[in-house]
């Protein structure tokens, strides 16, 4: 080998070797400057995330008193590694904790897997049991604060709503709530989720590869404290909620009494009720799963959410739009003979005085007589046909909240169902006219009206032709008002010179000559119309809707049983209690309200 | 040049060499204290800390150093071949007797502390190559000195592998390095690495296509070599249309009793014999090295696969996989890597900063004092760091390189090119394997991972280079 090749070879040599570095180099750089997956491993790695859970904000009724409290309560933690090698007294933990041997058995082998990582044993532990935890020494064992709720008067389940742990599907449409997180689940829980819960924070820590913490990170400059949640005030009276929960007990239905000055939602009673107190807590999912499996369905808010046909209260409706589009003067008289007949269609009535007048009609519920005042609606010779004549009705219908959301702050508010013309071209092959649909003019057919848009309608006819928006909530904590639409006038498309006859006949209904004169409370003018809704399923239901005293009312109600016969027989007292108690604070007729507390009524239609 | 120095042993002593040594040895020795200081200790100085004990071995392997550069170049002639027999009598012993560590049998034990023979066979082998191949008459591409190195290279190797260590045995494969320098015809190192390479994915091939690419790069190897391209041709077309003609001859007698893959390899065998012929006839020697490459491949082919499962151990076979793709599991077999992958990755451009590496402080990194010990600078140096590092060891092999070129003797060149070799390939599998370029092997990275043994070994290592160079430079600087 000559010595020029050999030049040639240490060249080629030193081309390899600084090959190899530039390759490693090459590499070096990829994992380091470019590919960034490293540098979060590497967090996900060493940081460890505590979370601060913030108490969540609590509710008050409108008097200043709790309606949801947040009370303490501890998770219960173990470390492994740090328990007492030498055994420790099991069964005593087991008792103070409140758990079975079993559950403390399966999760120390759970422990077991990561020895230095603390690890969840029992949830919901009690002041109570933590400071009798505290007395014993159990190593390696420690507390966690959390809260829970507390619902000091058990009042309003469904309308308070619940708290759970958030789903799967909430992760991934709100990326700000993490696994294991609480959040408002229903009712004011859930309208009001953003104000209640508060801002969690967060501890940043370091562990090793044990999982054992060894330390703040960065001297805590990432950490941050949890911001509690907002205190709520309701626009609920807490007792005048526990006497309507209390009245509506073994009734199936809803009552709703709104303060027609202001829209605020008095009372909001959707039966039957559950605890709300029932869903905290370690038993929260056995008692969970017993109200979904229970027949009357206690987690179904019927108050914002069922569709029930309105009955006779729709007739003040009807009255209304009759008289603004100046089909009916309040003097016009019909005559009603013991019912309406055309051809040989007939709409029953009671007896009563004939001919009658709107105010009388109002008062004493003739079905004849609005049947006269939806047909003049209907085929009106201002318009073409029947069926525009029906549109321009159902127009006036929607004005009073009715078949559409009220937009109220619940969030899972129904819309109810106001039939339009589309359904009856479907219903009847487009041959259909004011006869076909005349059960409409008392309320029955295809309408269906949520209990909260009747008290709507209450305290519609209440303010003489204008409506604030429903709602639960009056002041939120930090804040110097509630949403703008809820100080807003929405009228109805009914003039309110057109109101003063209704009033007078629901007055007169109550007071005089009508047929709900048992809701009479001296010295208060409460104005009242009872509703008897055909049911072709079962007895009839029974509703009432009312407002006290006629001039500048106080509250306006309405209350809805299920089968519950006539509207005076059920609806009525109840409605008629609970105003009596909102206005004096006390309730003078105890034979009456024993009488409706013990009203059961029979549901074979549930309880099959 | 005053009569005087020439006595000092650091006369003619490399200095730039020696620094870079240095150098290396420091940021080794940081990196361990990075990987196993503990703020928690009571007290920092305690010997009972990795880093501690480093510094006593930093010590003593200077010590060594000195003891080497003490020694007179003759020894390191004359002692070669002794050496070399008592590094195959310790391995031996240690295969008998040793230690057995994460599965290799490859370790003496005196109480705490423990030494591998490898470690010292390495630098005993590269002694008893710079011996053979410095002998007078030597050629590289006659077969039988061909056949010599590849005795004094192949018989340690064997013996590590039985050890079970095949990692350390590997690194011998990388005195190829040196033949190459040496002259062997580089159409001859090509097949052999290529060779190589299809050992290592053997198991992922079918062994038509393992045969068929053996027959290919044979005939071409050995037609680079020799020319004559039109009659190589012709044989290859020969051996496939023999081949087709064997197997459809095959399928008429007796249907399914030889598929393409036999009848070619039957022809194969056959042809093997008029190739001897060919050979003989033709005098062309280096026929008969490609011949033999030939056979020993597919004598060794078919065991590969019988070497992967049965000699190679789970964990081992596993980190194969892992590092081909076959297998995907970072939590379990791959999770050295994948952790290791994570703490450099994580080091940026600048590095978290000393004592600041969160992977290595808090133990994610398994081995992060040893065999990783690259991660703590990737992690705390960064880029930075790491390029630093890297260019020391870079500098220092072709330094070594360089030395080697200056040699008067051949002995002292082929020494240093041995040097350069093993601690390049150290290098490349070390610091491949922590960022995923190399399947995981359990070398040490030189002078910075942590153990005595390993530190003094590569020390004697490189100061028996130092040495030798240094009585080329006295006797340069003495001849003016």
């Amino acid at each position: 080998m000559n010595r020029s090749e050999g030049f040639v070879r240490m060249r080629t040599l030193q081309a390899v070797v600084l090959l190899i570095f530039a390759m490693i180099l090459g590499r070096l750089a990829y994992i380091q400057l470019i590919d960034t997956r490293y540098v979060e491993m590497a967090r996900g790695n060493v940081l460890r995330f505590e979370v601060q859970y913030p108490p969540r904000g609590e509710v008050y009724d409108r008097n200043g008193e709790y309606l949801v409290q947040s009370r303490e309560c501890y998770d219960l933690m173990v470390i492994y590694h740090d328990m007492d090698r030498g055994g420790f007294d099991t069964a005593r933990l087991c008792a103070i904790a409140g758990i079975s041997r079993q559950k403390l058995d399966r999760e120390l082998a759970n422990a077991r897997a990561y020895p230095r990582a603390p690890r969840l044993v029992a949830n919901y532990v009690s002041k109570e049991e933590k400071l009798r935890f505290d007395e014993c020494n159990f190593r390696g064992f420690y507390t966690v604060s959390r809260t829970v709720r507390h619902y000091p008067r058990q009042v309003g389940g469904n309308l308070l709503g619940y708290v759970g742990e958030v789903t799967q599907d909430m992760l991934k449409r709100y990326t700000s709530y993490k696994a294991g997180d609480y959040v408002g689940i229903s009712g004011v829980e859930s309208a009001y989720e953003p104000e209640l819960r508060g801002k969690k924070g967060v501890k940043v820590l370091e562990r090793d590869t044990h999982g054992a913490i060894k330390g703040s990170y960065m001297n805590g400059y990432y950490d941050s404290l949890p911001v509690p949640g907002s205190t709520l005030v309701s626009t609920i009276d807490a007792r005048l909620q526990l006497l309507g929960e209390e009245l509506m007990r073994g009734k199936v239905g809803a009552a709703v009494a709104i303060e027609p000055s202001t829209g605020e939602i008095l009372m909001m009673v959707s039966s039957p009720t559950y605890d709300p107190d029932e869903l905290v807590g370690r038993e929260r999912g056995n008692h969970y799963m017993q109200m979904l499996y229970n027949k009357r369905q206690p987690l179904f808010n019927r108050a914002v959410k069922a569709k029930y046909p309105p009955g006779s209260t729709f007739k003040l409706v009807q009255g209304l739009i009759g008289m603004q589009e100046g089909v009916l003067r309040p003097s016009d008289r019909h005559v009603c003979n013991m019912g309406y007949q055309a051809g040989r269609l007939k709409m029953k009535c009671h007896a009563h005085a004939s001919p009658l007048d709107l105010r009388y009609a109002v008062s004493t519920s003739c079905n004849a007589y609005f049947c006269y005042v939806f047909r003049d609606i209907l085929e009106n010779p201002k318009y073409e046909s029947v069926k525009e004549g029906f549109d321009v009705w159902r127009e006036y219908v929607e004005s009073f909240g009715f078949g559409r959301k009220l937009g109220s702050d619940f969030l899972d508010e129904g819309n109810g169902y106001v039939p339009d013309r589309a359904y009856y071209d479907k219903q009847y092959r487009k041959s259909w006219n004011a006869l076909t649909v005349l059960s409409l003019s008392i309320g029955q057919d295809a309408l269906g009206c949520t209990p909260l848009q009747l008290a709507n309608l209450a305290a519609i006819v209440a303010n003489r032709g204008y409506y604030y928006i429903p709602h639960i909530v009056k002041r939120i904590e930090g804040r110097d008002s509630i949403d703008a639409r809820f100080y807003e006038r929405h009228y109805t498309k009914v003039d309110p010179k057109h109101f003063e006859p209704i009033v007078e006949g629901m007055w007169r209904s109550v007071n005089v000559d009508g047929t709900s004169r048992m809701a009479r409370l001296d010295g208060w003018d409460v104005c009242g119309k009872t509703g008897t809704a055909q049911n072709p399923r079962g007895r009839d239901h029974s509703t009432f809707l009312s407002f006290a005293p006629k001039d500048n009312p106080k509250i306006a109600i309405s209350v809805y049983v299920e089968n519950g016969g006539f509207g005076a027989t059920s609806a009525l007292p109840i409605a008629s209690l609970l105003e009596e108690y909102y206005l004096t604070d006390t309730i003078r007729r105890p034979a009456l309200l024993e009488y409706v507390k013990n009203m059961q009524i029979y549901y074979p239609a549930y309880d099959r | 040049m005053t009569a005087n120095r020439h006595n000092t042993i650091f006369d003619g002593v490399d200095f730039g060499t020696v620094l870079l040594y240095v150098l290396i040895v420091i940021a080794g020795w940081l990196s361990i204290t990075s990987a196993s200081y503990d703020d928690t200790a009571a007290d920092i100085f305690s010997f009972s800390h990795f880093y501690m004990k480093q510094l006593v071995w930093i010590g003593a392997a200077w010590v060594v150093a000195v003891v080497v550069l003490l020694l007179d170049v003759r020894y390191y002639h004359m002692l070669a071949y002794p050496a070399y027999f008592l590094g195959l009598a310790m391995l031996l012993a240690a295969l008998a007797f040793g230690h057995e560590v994460n599965g290799a049998k490859a370790w003496f034990e005196f109480g705490s502390f423990r030494v591998q023979p490898v470690e010292f066979a390495k630098i005993a082998t590269a002694l008893a190559l710079a011996r053979v191949m410095s002998n007078y008459n030597f050629s590289i591409n006659r077969p039988g000195d061909l056949f010599k190195v590849g005795l004094v290279i192949c018989t340690p190797l064997l013996i590590i592998i039985l050890q079970n260590d095949t990692g350390s045995g590997i690194v011998l494969a990388s005195f190829l390095f040196v033949l190459y320098r040496e002259g062997l015809n580089k159409w001859l190192c090509i097949p052999v690495l290529f060779i190589a390479a299809l050992f290592i994915f053997s198991f992922l091939l079918s062994p038509m296509t393992l045969l068929v690419s053996l027959i290919l790069v044979c005939t071409l190897s050995e037609a680079m070599m020799n020319g004559r391209w039109r009659s190589r041709v012709i044989y290859l077309a020969v051996l496939s249309l023999a081949s087709i003609l064997l197997c459809i001859v095959a399928q008429l007698i007796a249907p399914g009793s030889l598929d393409l893959y036999h009848s070619l390899l039957i022809v194969t065998l056959v042809s093997l014999l008029f190739v001897a012929a060919y050979a003989f006839r033709t005098h062309l020697t280096n026929i008969f090295i490609t011949l033999g490459l030939f056979v020993g491949s597919l004598v060794f082919l078919p065991t590969t696969d019988y070497i992967f499962n049965s000699i190679l151990k789970e964990h081992q076979q596993n980190r194969i996989l892992s590092f081909l793709g076959v297998i995907n599991d970072p939590q379990g077999i791959d999770y050295n890597v994948n952790q290791s992958k994570i703490a450099i990755g994580s080091g940026g451009f600048w590095g978290k900063g000393f004592l600041q590496g969160t992977q290595i402080k808090y133990g994610f990194v398994p081995e992060r004092h040893t065999d990783f010990i690259f991660c703590t600078v990737g992690e705390e140096w960064g880029f930075v760091g790491a390029t630093v590092v890297l260019t020391l060891l870079c500098l220092l092999i072709l330094r070594l390189m360089r030395m080697g070129e200056r040699q008067e003797e051949p002995f002292g060149r082929i020494y240093c090119y041995s040097v350069a070799s093993i601690l390049l390939f150290h290098v490349l599998v070390n610091v491949g394997m922590a960022i995923g370029l190399m399947p995981v092997m359990g070398i040490p990275l030189p002078f910075m991972s942590y153990g005595g043994s390993s530190l003094i070994a590569f020390t004697i290592l490189l100061f028996i280079a130092v040495r030798l160079d240094a009585s080329t430079r006295q006797f340069t600087l003495n001849k003016f």
